[in-house]
């Protein structure tokens, strides 16, 4: 029985946005899988790893009403080296699929389609929510690669998103470090909030593209479904009570400099070379129209860098892992960045000049 | 042939077997196998003489750990199941297990030879490697005197092969035992290791062995005149070599005198197959003193571990195993039980568990852990 003819990407592209979370190694062999199920001309492609499922659909031709599951990678492996021109054939015969281009033959083993688990919309309380993918993805950008990973306090593995009134809030956080930014919704709404797992954005952060194009999302007590496109991808939530976000915001940090983002950033991926490998730490020295960034390594090797900066406050030296301030720089992409601090034990604070809804903080290391 | 090392090989004789013996002198001379339970303490009766349990009585899944050479004469070695060995010897005596005891003198015949030879790697509870190149004297004489300073401080006899390297001497205890010295002298090689079978070289395994008789390749005479490209072809480049130099004698490994331990676990099989949920509480209760036997077996070695791993053996035997490092070492229980439950939600638990098992690797000494230059890195204050 026929499942699918056309041309290879026509079947590539929409595998390729629902293969993703497919796990490489899984416990229920049947996860490695794809379900494939065509309802006349319209074939419907879906993975999930329990956690997540992304559902998307591409268009076929006849009449025929019929489901299987495939191994995902293998299937997008033949795909992708066959000629992008190549017109392919996909076909139900004796509980195998069979893949024809051209003179190519591929028969590979399924799994029928009902023993594929599937994450069944929840019912209950819903809010839905309309951004573009542009907006949604530069949130993401902005505040994900501070989120933990594997940590044990588990719902800091994931990003915590807000709505309040009319704003979309999203924080990420391990611990040491918060990011934190915010985008204005059409309407107003009362309060949710979710703890969405880091695979979720990862894979979001990977599908949404940088265009008008509306994002609707939709959040339950459980459950987040994302409908951009094609593409629908449903995510079970953290459980878990994420921290005070706004109580680690410090407020009253007095001493502010204003730097070239670049250049800020070019002097620490210098200094990095010779931290100590394990810590990673960076001294900041303030002092009158100076910024220094001191490292020294275990080897006894040490590096300097000054930027002159427009500064008349306190001295400070305060130290940091420069991997968290490479972080923030390296995901920001404004011109200028601000950095208010303190003292050597209270947290800097970056602010973006022209984003007043940007925060990124954090904590000193002592070294 | 570097002829400037010395190693020696020290292979305790039928060591559990021995050490049983001291214990009950009446049974020497005897065909005796050890890997009874408990229950096969042998019995004191009133006139003090004492009753064994006979290999024929035994009924269970047990294997054998040793066996005393009068039962090897039998045809029973270790690593048998017992029910097959009392087929062998139906009136053989049978001896419960008792490590604690095999390990006190393990570590007695250790310092006996340390105070003639220093450099001693551990190999197990009743086998060493023993550097003896900066050691005066001729190997025969200084063999003598470890054999002796061993009888003295445990009265049970070993074997000893010397070579140049760690590989052929382990060849050698074995092939004058019991009671034996065998030191390696000009033509040894050809004409007393290369007629062995190539499986003695230890390193050439049950399936490397299956492989090579397959190629033709029986004895280590075989593998050292076997075409190396043929070797290569079929076990890989670096294996292949490393076989070739071993039939030709040829091995550096350096005597490892400190081995730091690479993982400490706890694991422990259940009775009955447990499940995830319904047996929550049983599971949780057995989960957390699993971490806290960790914590106690980290504490008593004086470390400290940066990974925590948990490993499931389910009721289909599947494994599964889930890890997690941490920024800083922990040793204590309850930090263990926090970590490792963290592995245990990362887990399927889908089916039911026949094995639960808790591990610590990335071992560090509290020493070092503690010496450790430290940036300090300040958390979030919420």
């Amino acid at each position: 029985m026929l499942l699918f003819k056309g041309l290879r990407d026509q079947l590539l592209t929409p595998l390729q946005s629902v293969s993703g979370i497919v796990e490489k190694r899984h416990t229920l062999p049947i996860l490695s899988n794809v379900l494939l199920e065509k309802d006349g001309e319209k074939l419907t492609l879906l993975a999930t790893d329990i956690e997540i499922q992304i559902t998307t659909t591409t268009s076929t031709s006849g009449t025929e009403k019929l489901g299987l599951t495939v191994a995902a990678r293998k299937l997008q492996d033949i795909l992708r080296s066959l000629p992008e021109t190549a017109e392919i054939s996909l076909a139900f015969e004796d509980k195998r699929l069979q893949l024809k281009a051209g003179k190519s033959r591929f028969n590979l083993q399924t799994l029928p389609a009902d023993d594929f688990p599937r994450i069944s919309a929840t019912t209950g309380t819903t809010t839905q929510l309309r951004i573009t993918q542009r907006q949604m993805r530069r949130l993401l950008a902005y505040v994900q690669y501070a989120m933990a990973q594997q940590d044990i306090r588990y719902y800091l593995n994931g990003l915590l998103l807000v709505v309040k009134g009319n704003n979309l809030i999203v924080v990420a956080t391990d611990g040491h470090r918060l990011a934190f930014t915010s985008e204005a919704l059409s309407e107003t709404f009362s309060p949710i909030e979710v703890i969405l797992p880091r695979k979720t954005i990862i894979e979001l952060s990977r599908q949404l593209d940088d265009s008008d194009e509306l994002l609707n999302i939709s959040l339950t007590p459980t459950q987040a479904s994302f409908t951009f496109g094609k593409i629908e991808l449903i995510s079970k939530l953290i459980d878990g009570k994420f921290p005070d976000y706004e109580r680690v915001i410090p407020q009253n940090h007095t001493k502010s400099i204003v730097i070239n983002r670049n250049q800020l950033l070019h002097s620490l991926q210098r200094v990095a070379i010779l931290t100590n490998e394990k810590f990673r730490g960076v001294r900041l020295v303030l002092a009158a129209n100076s910024l220094k960034i001191l490292s020294t390594n275990s080897e006894q090797e040490d590096a300097q860098e000054e930027i002159e900066i427009d500064y008349s406050g306190e001295p400070l030296d305060v130290g940091f892992n420069v991997t968290y301030l490479l972080d923030v720089l390296n995901n920001v992409t404004t011109e200028t960045v601000e950095l208010r601090l303190a003292d050597s034990n209270s947290s800097a604070l970056f602010l973006l000049p022209d984003n007043a809804s940007f925060k990124y903080v954090v904590m000193p290391m002592r070294i | 042939m570097e002829t400037n090392r010395r190693i020696a090989h020290l292979d305790m004789d039928a060591f559990y077997a021995s050490v049983e013996l001291l214990r009950y002198p009446d049974l020497r001379g005897r065909a005796v196998v050890i890997g009874g339970r408990s229950v096969h303490q042998p019995a004191v009766q009133h006139d003090g003489s004492r009753t064994y349990s006979r290999l024929k009585d035994y009924v269970g899944r047990g294997v054998t750990t040793t066996s005393t050479y009068e039962a090897r004469a039998l045809g029973v070695f270790s690593g048998m199941g017992v029910m097959k060995a009392a087929k062998l010897a139906p009136d053989a005596i049978l001896l419960p297990v008792d490590f604690a005891a095999y390990r006190h003198y393990s570590r007695l015949f250790k310092a006996a030879v340390a105070s003639i030879a220093p450099l001693i790697e551990d190999r197990g509870i009743d086998e060493i490697y023993i550097d003896l190149s900066a050691v005066p004297d001729d190997s025969l004489a200084i063999a003598q005197r470890i054999k002796q300073a061993v009888v003295e401080a445990t009265g049970l006899t070993c074997s000893i092969g010397i070579t140049p390297n760690k590989l052929l001497s382990k060849i050698c205890s074995d092939l004058d035992k019991p009671n034996g010295i065998t030191i390696m002298a000009e033509g040894d090689l050809e004409q007393r290791i290369w007629p062995l079978p190539a499986k003695k070289i230890n390193g050439i395994g049950p399936k490397a062995n299956e492989k090579l008789a397959a190629l033709g390749i029986v004895t280590i005479a075989d593998l050292a005149a076997a075409d190396p490209t043929l070797l290569q072809e079929n076990f890989g480049r670096s294996f292949a070599a490393w076989m070739m130099n071993a039939a030709h004698g040829i091995e550096n490994r350096p005597i490892v005198t400190e081995s730091e331990p690479k993982t400490i676990s706890r694991e422990t099989t259940f009775e009955r197959d447990m499940h995830a949920r319904r047996n929550k509480a049983e599971l949780s209760e057995i989960f957390t003193e699993l971490c806290a036997g960790l914590a106690k077996d980290l504490q008593r070695k004086a470390y400290v571990a940066y990974t925590i791993g948990i490993k499931l053996r389910f009721d289909d035997f599947r494994i599964v195993t889930r890890d997690i490092t941490l920024d800083v070492a922990i040793n204590d229980a309850s930090k263990i039980r926090r970590a490792a439950g963290e592995c245990l939600r990362r887990a399927p638990l889908d089916r039911k568990l026949r094995l639960l098992g808790v591990k610590a690797n990335n071992l560090v000494t509290i020493e070092t852990a503690n010496a450790e230059p430290t940036q300090d890195q300040l958390a979030l204050g919420w």
